[in-house]
């Protein structure tokens, strides 16, 4: 059994943040996840660092808030987040009222926007729709959420928190009525281990009131499906934004070598059982299309969904629930956090510690906003010619991800699943989406002898599946094409289907 | 715009349209093969798989869906069309085994068992079960293979690595053919001192030459050395497309080397020429007939747009199961996708149906309810509808002088 102070379920931005806050303040703290890092809604959302310009109009607390994170990210993250700066951009039949209102909103939240002519916003994006008749230009950043969970994480592992990936929290204990531990299973070997804190943070996202209900509490929220696609290659180097009241498809996000789109907006009940439609597809393509014409002949290597835990709200349209956060204190030693976005993570994680720090009568205060991140220093971009000159080992062609690096990865973290060596490294995030290297990543695995050939076709067959479902909704064109041969690989070169 | 006539054009350079056009050259008709470059017959493991659901292929061919291609073929022709294969092949120094009575297993990078029918000369030791000891080699870098899946699968087997100086199975390929590194490499295999059954090998034995090399370590070794296909880039494949390409010449084909086809000219019920663009110019290549031998989707025959699928030459009607959504089935691994049953519907003389066109002869892998993957039935059925694609052309042509 372990014993610590704070016991944190879930790893996304959010449980990641709450990590590093408590490790500054020197608070001990474990964290528990079920998948890998920025699993749920960290790891499905564009990737945009708001400058607050979206919610000015319709949500200024939150657009406040989101301004504010945007020059401390950008401060304390120089490496992980990349100033595009964004465009609103008004299509012809778009309300000239809305320029006003959101220019008004901007202003008396104190985001800089700037309108500039049509013929400046081409100069800055040539791909944008040449009939747009204007642009205003606000701060918006685009950010690597997986990145930014992992540097977070770094300074609780500095010092001395303890993580725990892939292993699912199955129960909440309880004693007198006040919770004081938790029971997880390890996903890859089914060990169990039980933890025991003082306090426990529920910041599982649109997990919440599953994992609140294993201590028999309540948390009110409205899940919200988005949907986002993955184009092949960047087609703006600035966040693009439509003049309009929020709606679906309404953002692209430039990120690394591609671009994001999205979203759409539609209440789920369960956050484990969604899938994208290709309608949401279609309209997703459709209105970034009209943005950036070109977007319509882009080649898209994803399509896939996330689940916003939105507070509970009696609003129809859910492109009007607040992006707000929420602390919920249920009285017995449990809290959930919920609601917010991405851009407002850290602020979400001062205000959690902040009322830990109340609750154990302790005065130090929160230093997340000044320090910068831990381990940025080892980000060095994307050093192509490095990894050029190690072209005999490079094992995914389309992010030039080299044995070495799936070597280091696979002794560093332990791991078993392909997922991680793929979030960590990059490998299989371009066109073929990890068609050809996950036979050599595993491959390497298999040469390591750190699995069992059941382990390994296992691994294979749960990664392919995985991986499929965040394709499947993409396939058309050239990926259609390039996906029918990967199929030929694995199931008529490999014989997969042998290895049931 | 140049003007060049021929009898017949065939599009496309894979197994089914190389196949068409040696037998329609030996019947002394004046052929061109028009191609946009390698066929996908090159990513392929080179194995003819004729119908892998079941041990044999014929009972398993009878099992098919009433609607798949393979019932518009004649048993006889299905048999004829193997024994050909055979024969051209062996001819050309690349020896195929395996008869159409048994299915028999290839050894997979992954270790596991794939099925077909016949193989290449230099995978007919691979072993049938799991009972036989074996000792892979692999080379120093080379990034598509992995002896630790299957060393991690089977009891008394080892790995060794050779360093070949290279490192991609195109050039350890070609290197196989150099004499001095094929001392050296068995030289450096003379001091394993190997007592397992068999040696296994990815198979990068050799470009032209891989059937001699291989039966050369064999004999040398004195016990059986097998190939072991990879994933693509695959020299089996290469050396089948190489092999069918010289036989198509040595009839009297002619190949116009990526020359995609941009357009076609027709007149009532016939095709009259495909206009293909190459050397920085439209070139119209006339003929009394064409086959139409492009592929699916990889092979570039088929396109799949968010709306629809076409056929990319003559605008054929494509049968497809329906709207996007029912093109892949929710389970990865389903082999059910809705995709793979989509192409062109033929009659039985492998004329497309629901259109007009009298001298179009399809074959391979753009025919429709094929299910190819599933039926484990690729070049088999290519080979199968080139027979019957080339008799109903020859048939067409002799009447229409």
């Amino acid at each position: 059994m372990i014993k610590t102070d704070v016991i944190i379920i879930g790893g996304g931005a959010t449980g990641c943040g709450i990590a590093r806050d408590l490790a500054l303040r020197g608070i001990p703290h474990c964290l528990v996840e079920k998948g890998d890092f920025a699993a749920g809604a960290t790891g499905a959302c564009h990737g945009l660092l708001h400058s607050g310009g979206r919610y000015a109009v319709t949500d200024p607390q939150a657009a406040r808030e989101c301004y504010e994170e945007n020059i401390i990210l950008g401060k304390i993250g120089k490496k992980c987040v990349e100033q595009t700066g964004g465009l609103f951009v008004r299509l012809p039949g778009d309300s000239k009222r809305f320029r006003e209102v959101f220019l008004r909103g901007c202003e008396q939240v104190g985001i800089p926007a700037e309108a500039i002519s049509s013929t400046k916003a081409f100069e800055l994006v040539p791909n944008l729709n040449r009939e747009i008749e204007e642009a205003i230009k606000v701060p918006d950043c685009s950010i690597d959420p997986f990145r930014l969970c992992l540097l977070n994480i770094r300074t609780s592992e500095m010092r001395g928190g303890i993580i725990f990936t892939r292993h699912k929290v199955t129960e909440i204990i309880k004693s007198h009525g006040r919770c004081i531990g938790i029971k997880a299973i390890d996903q890859t070997t089914g060990d169990s281990k039980e933890v025991h804190g003082n306090i426990i943070v529920n910041a599982t996202g649109a997990w919440a009131n599953m994992v609140s209900s294993l201590a028999g509490c309540e948390v009110p929220m409205t899940l919200v499906k988005g949907s986002l696609v993955i184009t092949n290659h960047r087609l703006t180097n600035m966040v693009i934004n439509r003049l309009r009241q929020p709606a679906d498809g309404d953002i692209v996000v430039p990120n690394e070598a591609v671009c994001l789109a999205g979203t759409t907006s539609l209440a789920v009940e369960d956050p484990d059982k969604i899938d994208t439609a290709s309608a949401e597809v279609d309209t997703i393509i459709g209105e970034a299309g009209k943005m950036i014409p070109h977007f319509n002949k882009t080649r898209i290597i994803r399509a896939f969904s996330g689940v916003r835990p939105l507070l509970k709200s009696g609003k129809a349209d859910s492109h009007e629930i607040s992006r707000g956060f929420q602390i919920i204190n249920h009285e017995n030693g449990l809290y959930s956090i919920v609601g917010g976005k991405l851009s407002t993570f850290r602020l979400m994680a001062e205000k959690m510690v902040d009322t830990i720090m109340v609750s154990f009568n302790l005065k130090k205060h929160c230093e997340t906003a000044e320090i910068p991140l831990d381990g940025q220093e080892e980000l060095s971009g994307y050093p192509l010619s490095k990894r050029l000159a190690d072209i005999k080992n490079i094992v995914c062609e389309c992010e030039l991800v080299t044995r070495h690096d799936v070597e280091r990865i696979i002794r560093e973290t332990s791991t078993r699943n392909v997922g991680d060596i793929q979030h960590r490294t990059r490998l299989g995030m371009g066109p073929c989406q990890g068609g050809f290297c996950t036979f050599r990543a595993l491959g390497i695995m298999n040469d390591m002898s750190v699995i069992s050939p059941e382990q390994s076709m296992e691994i294979l067959r749960s990664f392919l599946q995985r991986r499929y479902r965040g394709i499947r909704h993409a396939l058309w064109g050239d990926q259609l094409r390039e996906e029918q041969l990967v199929e030929y690989i694995y199931l008529g070169i490999l014989a997969m289907e042998k290895s049931e | 715009m140049s003007v060049i006539e021929y009898d017949v054009v065939i599009i496309g350079a894979g197994v089914g349209g190389l196949t068409t056009g040696a037998l329609l050259s030996e019947r002394g008709f004046k052929v061109a093969l028009v191609t946009t470059g390698e066929p996908t017959a090159c990513l392929s493991t080179g194995c003819i798989d004729v119908c892998s659901r079941t041990d044999n292929p014929l009972p398993g061919i009878k099992e098919l869906p009433p609607e798949h291609p393979y019932h518009l073929v004649d048993e006889k022709i299905i048999r004829q069309s193997l024994n050909y294969f055979q024969a051209v092949m062996l001819n050309m120094g690349i020896p195929y085994k395996g008869s159409i009575e048994k299915n028999r297993f290839v050894m997979s990078a992954l270790g596991t068992f794939k099925t077909s029918c016949l193989v290449p000369s230099t995978m007919e030791a691979a072993p049938q079960d799991d009972k036989e000891s074996l000792h892979i080699i692999t080379f120093k870098e080379l990034k598509d293979f992995y002896p630790g899946y299957i060393v991690s699968r089977r009891r008394n087997t080892k790995f060794s690595v050779f360093d070949a100086g290279v490192f991609t199975t195109m050039s350890i390929a070609s290197r196989f053919e150099d004499k001095n590194f094929f001392e050296r490499f068995i030289g450096w295999m003379d001091k394993l001192h190997i007592d397992q059954d068999k040696i296994g090998l990815p198979a990068v034995i050799g470009l032209e030459s891989a059937s001699e090399i291989v039966n050369a370590i064999a004999t040398l070794m004195a016990r059986p050395v097998f190939e072991i296909p990879t994933i693509p880039p695959s020299m089996p494949g290469r050396r089948l497309f190489n092999a069918l390409k010289k036989n198509f010449r040595n009839k009297g084909g002619t190949i116009y080397w990526t020359w995609p086809v941009i357009g076609t000219e027709k007149t009532g019920n016939l095709i009259e020429a495909v206009t293909t663009f190459s050397e920085g110019r439209p070139n119209s290549i006339n003929a009394r007939a064409f086959i139409l031998g492009t592929g699916s989707f990889v092979g570039g025959g088929l396109t799949a747009m968010r709306e629809g699928i076409v056929e990319n030459v003559f605008n054929l009607p494509v049968s497809v199961s329906g709207p996007r959504e029912t093109w892949f089935d929710n389970n990865y691994f389903s082999l059910n996708h809705g995709i793979g049953r989509a192409g062109i519907i033929v009659d039985s003389s492998m004329r497309p149906i629901d259109s007009p066109w009298e001298n179009i002869f399809l074959c391979g892998g753009i025919l429709a309810e094929t299910e190819i993957l599933k039926n484990g039935c690729g070049h088999g059925l290519a080979l199968a509808t080139a027979h019957t694609a080339a008799k109903s052309c020859a048939e067409y042509l002799s009447h229409d002088l």
